[in-house]
């Protein structure tokens, strides 16, 4: 088949991933885990792993099975198998969580909730790299953005990695020195490889080309763009290989291959948001949607994020505030990036999915006419004020402050998602407009039968 | 350069239900240098034409009988020697393809949001007459639109210009009975 279908199983991936956002917010406002609790805390664990994987990455994954196809043009290897992940992530998250709240003293049974979970999990991120990975590779050659998101896979492989291991090495099913050795100083490479490689330098490739094919802007391959991409795939090879390397072979600390992967990082970071800011200003659009206005503002979390984390290691300031600056990367950038491209994906899918069969042959309405841009523009004022406020907070050591600002990230959070329930069932369109038959009512969350039986 | 055409014949397949164009594909990656593919398919394979005019492929094509097709892709550098001057052009350039009346509509959707160039499309060919051509500027390969086609059963082919930035799709309407999977 030439040309693409929409994933049948992004909305069951965004579904999954909003209520991991919503839960872990509603942990923080209750004063679970970072900052009212330590870093290295059990249930800051609980908390990072729920953000990292079950909004983050299902986002994140979500997104590629329906955009890696649009990157390269061709079908997805294999449609169905993300449904399958889908079930094995849920599961391993699930295990995972137990695993922690058993460190944290809660009882959960004596099952070894850390390596089922991790087993469960590294599965399911394995299906989805091996669909994604066999679809670009049928694709070669293939353009910048879809590399930038192949480097983002292997980091995701190298995260899995590691991951089981510790859980491994935690749950007791290993006693290997050099995995336990791993375990107890390997964990700012998890980290690195997690936030940087897999989730920011994957958003980095998608954005290059979502941005571009929303505001209009030229698509031409810059030489800033292809420095970027080398500089960013060295760190996360610097972090994967090095890393390891430094703390088996050569008995060092992760220090340095860290060191060099953050100067790499800096100049990936520094030519991107150069692109990022060209891509803006030569848009043929002038005046451009909420998701674009809100992606700008997630770019400058990125930016801001970047800056603090080197300068506090200009200062050598770095283990005291890092959990500061990773929750501003994770909801100043991250986060907010994904929601900003919810609010537009979400509308395009379904009015794809509604109106597809129609369109040309009666009049239908426009993607934006299933959305209220009016209506979602105070919260995500709300959510942005709230993160800058809880940045802040976690920078001065203030959990209540942050408890209440996370309050307002919360509120914020569950008001785009009513947002988007009002897209996904069509409440804004008049309802002589409103699509017959099978798709009349989309599924929020599963794919309807009709088309399962495509 | 005067080789023998490589014979593939994909009906079998075809009639099986099967997808030939790995097979195809892997045929083309083992031509000789100036080596043309003679391709045996049920219908004509409009889609190849794009994907292997990519290639630098130029392709002439009959009916054989019994609805089935012979297409032989013939690539530019053997073509090159009767033409030196000229470059390898993508089909699509060519002003249509064989048994293809002239475009009768033109759009450009260039400068339109996304997914406007989709909608504005579907609602220019359902205008046409069955076999008419519409001809569309796009800025990138339109692929929520190529299977939409394909489902109302409409051919076209399609393929980037040498700008490389604009593409350029043909699109004949068909006469309303859906396309064979």
């Amino acid at each position: 088949m030439i040309g693409v279908s929409p994933s049948r199983w992004t909305m069951s991936y965004f579904s999954v991933a909003l209520l991991a956002l919503i839960g872990a917010e509603a942990l923080m406002v209750a004063g679970f885990g970072f900052p009212s609790q330590p870093v290295a805390a059990p249930e800051t664990l609980v908390l990072v792993h729920l953000i990292a994987i079950g909004w983050l990455s299902l986002l994140v994954s979500g997104a590629l099975v329906q955009f890696v196809p649009v990157l390269v043009a061709k079908p997805l290897a294999h449609p169905e198998l993300p449904a399958v992940a889908l079930v094995l992530l849920i599961a391993g998250l699930v295990g995972l969580m137990a695993g922690f709240l058993g460190m944290a003293g809660f009882n959960v049974g004596s099952m070894p909730w850390l390596p089922l979970g991790a087993i469960s999990l590294t599965a399911g991120f394995l299906l989805n790299i091996w669909n994604l990975g066999r679809t670009l590779w049928l694709a070669r050659p293939i353009h910048l953005p879809a590399r930038f998101v192949a480097a983002g896979l292997v980091s995701l492989a190298g995260v899995a990695a590691l991951g089981t291991i510790f859980s491994f090495a935690l749950g007791g099913w290993t006693t290997n020195a050099a995995l336990l050795r791993l375990t107890a100083v390997g964990i700012p490479l998890h980290a690195a490889l997690g936030l940087g490689g897999w989730l920011t330098f994957t958003a980095m490739g998608v954005s290059y080309r979502l941005l571009a094919m929303f505001m209009l802007s030229p698509e031409a391959e810059h030489r800033t763009s292809q420095i970027a991409f080398v500089a960013g795939g060295a760190a996360i090879l610097v972090v994967l290989i090095g890393g390891p390397v430094c703390l088996l072979v050569l008995r060092q600390g992760a220090g340095h291959p860290l060191l060099i992967a953050l100067a790499l990082a800096t100049v990936s970071l520094g030519l991107y948001g150069q692109d990022m800011i060209r891509l803006y200003r030569t848009r043929k659009r002038r005046k451009i949607e909420l998701n674009s206005r809100m992606a700008a503002w997630a770019l400058g979390g990125l930016g801001l994020a970047s800056l603090l984390l080197l300068a506090l290691t200009v200062l050598g300031d770095v283990d005291r505030r890092i959990g500061a600056v990773v929750f501003l990367f994770a909801f100043g950038w991250l986060s907010a990036l994904g929601l900003a491209k919810l609010y537009k994906i979400v509308a395009f899918l379904t009015w794809l999915e509604c109106y597809g069969e129609v369109l040309g042959k009666r009049p239908t309405p426009r993607v934006q006419d299933l959305v209220n841009e009016l209506r979602a523009t105070p919260w995500f004022w709300l959510y942005f004020a709230s993160v800058g406020a809880a940045s802040i907070a976690a920078f001065l050591e203030a959990p209540l402050a942050f408890r209440i600002a996370a309050f307002g990230m919360l509120v914020a959070t569950i008001k785009i998602c009513v947002e988007l329930v009002s897209t996904r069932t069509l409440r804004l369109v008049p309802a002589p407009m409103l699509p017959d038959g099978a798709h009349a009512k989309p599924g929020l969350f599963l794919p309807s039968l009709r088309e399962s039986r495509r | 350069m005067t080789q023998v055409p490589h014979e593939l014949d994909v009906r079998p397949i075809l009639r099986d239900g099967g997808e030939p164009f790995t097979v195809i594909m892997n045929a083309v990656m083992s031509l000789g240098p100036g080596q043309a593919l003679r391709l045996l398919a049920t219908f004509e394979p409009v889609p190849l034409y794009g994907v292997l005019g990519k290639k630098g492929f130029g392709h002439a094509a009959r009916e054989i009988g019994g609805g089935d097709w012979e297409v032989v892709f013939t690539p530019a550098a053997a073509v090159a020697d009767s033409r030196p001057t000229e470059p390898a052009r993508p089909a699509v350039d060519r002003p249509s393809p064989s048994g293809w009346p002239e475009p009768s509509r033109h759009l450009d959707n260039r400068d339109l949001d996304p997914p406007e160039p989709l909608v504005r499309t579907l609602a220019a060919v359902e205008e046409l007459q069955p076999g008419e051509v519409l001809a569309a500027l796009l800025c990138r390969e339109p692929v929520f639109l190529l299977p939409k086609l394909n489902e109302r059963g409409h051919e076209w082919q399609g393929g980037f210009e040498a700008d490389g930035k604009t593409y350029k799709l043909l699109v004949r309407k068909g006469t309303g009975k859906k396309a064979a999977a």
